[in-house]
């Protein structure tokens, strides 16, 4: 016998098995005891779950979940601006003192010791004693018509600043990456609640079903700190979870049918398996068994556009020039310009991370006059070719953009164990740091809020992630107070009990 | 440190009250029950209640009278409720005493109508000092409280800043619970004077000074926060007018000048505009983009024949019965389905079709549906030809064409779309030599002819080293 028969015994043996399993006299006993407590404990709790009575009124305000067709686009609760999201997440946390928060006041501070007043009862990553000041390492200058202030690491940036808002005195209460990224994109810094994306496909479907809803590109070289729970779906049902692609190669890791497997046979699988999951699903009666079977049927339909939308090769020439995409390798101007493709073909929500923004300055890669600087070269053309051909392809109106990062970094030079570090550098700093929005009814050439000469303090429109997180949900049609879901007994949000709508810069 | 004997006394006046209110009641109903042979059994107890009420009312005139003395009353209503406890304590002596001197009947009678009286009054005067005048009838005249503050002032520049402005946001937002009547906290602002003047924990205003005026703080504290002003469950003051108040405090808390007659920094500027217009209470500016009226439901049928086809067809809000419409994943396309578009024209306000095939009878059906108000065709073939019979949408707001073969001759066509307000032309035959035309025929439209570019600098393809 060869190993391959052999092989195939066992199988065989192993499904007889499995069948006979399911139909002993001990399976039924154990089934029957567990059936009867089920019903007991149904009948005593019949008034908690979702179907009573009590929740029909919270039911018509909230989302009709449909298992077997869980993307399907659905109505948001008012009339919304815009229709799609690209989140520009900077993890790591970009500077904002090197970027957008222009502060001549702190030029004059460079070299001193940090007043003790900035330091008391503060809690910094890695500062310890008296750090030095350290003053803005970028040359400023006011641009466009709204007379923003972007340094001269953003050149390109600077010129369609008359199409954004900025928040420049965003605060947050988180000063390590992990749970600060958490906090910005799942309303809570510890793990376990679904990702903003996650909210708004459930909340809204996508009005493609032959891609994913949520999709989730990377670069730098590396995850954010955060890991997979940033674009995760929490309790929401998974198939609201965040699609990581590739913008080289397959877009989707096995999008491929292997070689000698013709989609026909690739039907027939998944048919096979289907059928399985729907029996399964008879049985038990649960709602994920249906997600998973729409899960394999969208997966064999994307095998066919997915490799179409995903490949930035057939945008024309000029159109890579503008982006400055770098062809063939993976990187953050290629993931915009495939941010772009994807929203145009009407996937939801689009998130980008790009990893390597943590200027502690202990080398030169993360020093703010070296690595920064480059790092700010590698996103600088991409993201202003985004803004610029979203605009020229009337899709900017219902697109909202948003770029930011997870928090600040201090006004003062990091000086880890004592030491000042060898290359410029900030520690993080949770009291101020600036993130930008644009597109999607949010008004243009727009600045709110205002932080200290030094920018070390909010000191006016003062805002936290919640009030970001209300001001997308509004955008795209929800009221993010009411937008809930049942979980454990309780409605919950995004925004959990925080969150204000930034009106000041809805246009 | 020492609360004052006195104060302390005061604090049990608003226990102390409810003795003599409950017991001499009693008495009241005591006596007139006892009048009827059944109760006849209860006539001891008479003089034991009166006897107590009356020690209760003694005791309720004392810690009232040093309460009047170390809070902040309405002086009216104080010296009403005084006197009146006062009489209630003397009448129900005397009644005490003529009980023993076994007056007649008619007298003791009238003698407990007359403590009822008196303790209904100064019971309701008491209780409308410590919970506001309005108290008992504010819930039948409450939805009057909602509404603008301030009417439209065509005249803001010479109205008096702190009579005809500041001094009416008070008014609505804050006398009910730190005006005449009642003072919480010890804060009174009905008058400038009393606004110098404080509350309990200092001053509320530094003039000049708003960043450090208490007054202002607890009104930007967020809604949540226990110091929050006003409290959660009351009627909120608006952006605008914590502006204005944020503007008087930073320009000296005057009350005799003008609003001309003020400096007038720039942020206040907006805020006067919508004080002349009336529009302080305008928070979001409602959605635009829709058809005004109101439309029935659209087929159930015809949407999912559409749906079948791969089109997405869904509301724009759960509550509306306007349709947004998709052809992003259509299966297949044909003149039929462009049929089904025409037998849903009233409910159809935003339609997207990137790309689809168009014939002559998808035109005729597509321009059927002139509830429009934002459409997307573009990358596909239209032509100035099908672009004129556009001129019928007149509900249009936006319009997507780039990728089309349209021309400028084509775009003219649109002048009479009075409510255009985006249009996008990205590689279609327009060229730049046309635009002081386009630019002449459609005033206030915002066209984007693209071909935007971001030039190579640099610094994109080089890279700074650290210094060795």
């Amino acid at each position: 016998m060869t190993q391959k028969e052999l092989h195939d015994q066992r199988l065989l043996k192993e499904a007889e098995a499995a069948i006979l399993r399911m139909h002993t006299r001990r399976h039924f006993l154990k089934e029957s005891a567990m059936g009867l407590g089920a019903l007991a404990i149904g009948s005593l709790f019949g008034n908690c779950g979702l179907n009573s009575a009590n929740t029909a009124k919270s039911a018509s305000t909230s989302i009709a979940f449909d298992p077997a067709h869980p993307l399907l686009p659905k109505a948001p609760q008012f009339p919304g601006k815009a229709k799609s999201v690209i989140y520009l997440h900077m993890a790591g946390a970009p500077s904002q003192l090197e970027l957008f928060d222009y502060k001549p006041e702190l030029m004059k501070m460079n070299g001193q010791d940090c007043p003790p007043s900035l330091l008391a009862g503060k809690q910094f990553a890695f500062i310890t004693g008296v750090p030095k000041m350290l003053g803005p390492q970028a040359k400023f200058a006011q641009h466009g018509e709204s007379r923003a202030w972007i340094s001269d690491n953003l050149p390109h940036l600077s010129t369609v600043a008359d199409e954004i808002s900025f928040l420049k005195a965003v605060s947050t209460d988180q000063f390590n990456h992990a749970p600060a990224q958490l906090l910005m994109h799942t309303g809570s810094a510890r793990l376990g609640r679904p990702s903003m994306g996650s909210w708004v496909t459930y909340g809204l479907g996508t009005e493609n079903q032959n891609l994913p809803g949520f999709v989730v590109l990377t670069s730098g070289g590396s995850f954010p700190d955060a890991g997979k729970s940033v674009w995760g779906s929490g309790f929401l049902p998974s198939v609201y979870q965040g699609v990581q692609c590739r913008s080289e190669g397959d877009p989707v890791l096995f999008i491929k049918d292997p070689d000698g497997m013709s989609r026909n046979l690739r039907k027939a699988s998944i048919d096979a398996i289907n059928a399985a999951n729907q029996q399964e699903y008879e049985e038990y009666n649960d709602p994920e068994i249906l997600s998973r079977i729409s899960q394999y049927e969208m997966a064999y339909r994307m095998q066919i556009t997915a490799p179409e939308v995903m490949n930035i090769n057939d945008e024309p020439d000029y159109i890579h020039e503008m982006y400055g995409t770098k062809p063939g390798k993976a990187c953050f101007a290629n993931n915009v310009l495939l941010a772009r493709k994807l929203v145009e073909k009407g996937v939801r929500y689009v998130q980008l991370f790009d990893w390597g923004w943590d200027a502690h300055g202990d080398n030169p890669n993360n020093s703010l006059n070296i690595g920064i600087v480059n790092k700010c070269r590698s996103i600088d053309k991409a993201i202003t070719a985004l803004l610029l051909d979203l605009k020229q392809r009337g899709l900017l109106e219902e697109t909202l953009v948003v770029w930011g990062g997870e928090f600040g970094r201090t006004p003062m030079m990091e000086n880890r164990n004592g030491i000042d570090a060898p290359y410029k550098g900030r520690d993080h700093h949770t009291e101020a740091f600036t993130i930008w929005m644009a597109g999607g009814g949010i008004k243009k050439g727009y600045s709110h809020g205002e932080t200290d000469e030094i920018g070390y303090s909010s000191i006016s429109g003062k805002v936290q992630a919640y009030d970001i997180q209300a001001t997308i949900l509004n955008q795209l049609g929800f009221n993010h107070e009411e937008f809930t879901y049942p979980f454990q007994g309780r409605p919950f949000r995004l925004t959990d009990v925080g969150g204000k709508v930034i009106n000041e810069i809805l246009a | 440190m020492l609360l004052s004997v006195a104060d302390l006394i005061g604090r049990f006046h608003p226990i102390l009250v409810h003795l003599p209110i409950g017991i001499l009641l009693l008495a009241c109903i005591l006596n007139w029950l006892s009048g009827n042979e059944k109760y006849a059994g209860i006539k001891p107890a008479i003089s034991l209640a009166i006897l107590l009420g009356m020690i209760g009312a003694i005791f309720s005139c004392i810690s009232g009278y040093f309460l009047s003395q170390s809070a902040d009353y309405s002086e009216d209503l104080v010296w009403n409720h005084q006197w009146l406890g006062i009489i209630t304590a003397i009448v129900s002596i005397t009644w005490y005493y003529l009980y023993h001197n076994s007056a007649s009947k008619p007298i003791l009678k009238w003698s407990s109508v007359a403590i009822f009286i008196l303790v209904t009054i100064t019971g309701h005067l008491g209780g409308s000092l410590t919970h506001g005048e309005d108290y008992l009838t504010e819930m039948l005249s409450s939805p009057s409280k909602a509404g603008p503050v301030l009417a439209a002032m065509p005249n803001a520049p010479d109205a008096i800043l702190y009579k005809d402005v500041i001094n009416p946001i008070f008014e609505a937002r804050c006398y009910s619970c730190h005006g005449a009547n009642k003072q919480k906290g010890k804060l009174r602002l009905d008058s400038p004077a009393f606004i110098k003047r404080g509350g309990e924990d200092g001053e509320v205003v530094v003039a000049g000074k708003p960043e450090e005026s208490e007054l202002i703080k607890r009104l930007l504290l967020s809604l949540d926060a226990k110091k929050h002003m006003p409290p959660r469950n009351k009627s909120q003051l608006t952006e605008k007018e914590i502006s204005l108040l944020h503007w008087w405090i930073s320009t000296g808390m005057d009350v005799t000048k003008k609003i001309k007659e003020i400096d007038q920094p720039e942020n206040i500027k907006p805020v006067l505009a919508a004080l002349q217009k009336g529009t302080l209470d305008e928070k979001t500016i409602p959605v635009t983009d829709l058809p005004a009226e109101t439309v029935k439901p659209a087929d159930m049928a015809v949407i999912g024949q559409l749906q079948k086809a791969g089109i997405v067809v869904i509301p724009v809000a759960r509550e509306s019965n306007y349709l947004s419409v998709n052809f992003v994943s259509a299966l297949s396309v044909n003149d039929s389905l462009f049929g089904l578009l025409a037998s849903i024209k009233d409910q159809l306000a935003w339609l997207k079709m990137d790309g689809v095939p168009l014939s002559d009878a998808a035109i005729s059906s597509l321009t059927s549906c002139t509830k429009q108000t934002r459409l997307q065709i573009s990358n596909t073939s239209l032509n100035d030809a099908q672009l004129a019979r556009f001129s019928k949408l007149l509900n249009l707001q936006s319009l997507n064409l780039v990728g089309t073969k349209i021309t400028t001759k084509g775009l003219l066509q649109l002048k009479g779309l009075a409510h255009l307000k985006n249009v996008y032309v990205y590689k279609t035959g327009i060229t730049s030599a046309d635009w002081l035309v386009i630019k002449q025929n459609l005033k206030g439209v915002s066209i984007d002819s693209g071909n935007y570019s971001v030039p190579m600098l640099v610094g994109d393809t080089t890279l700074v080293k650290a210094p060795k």
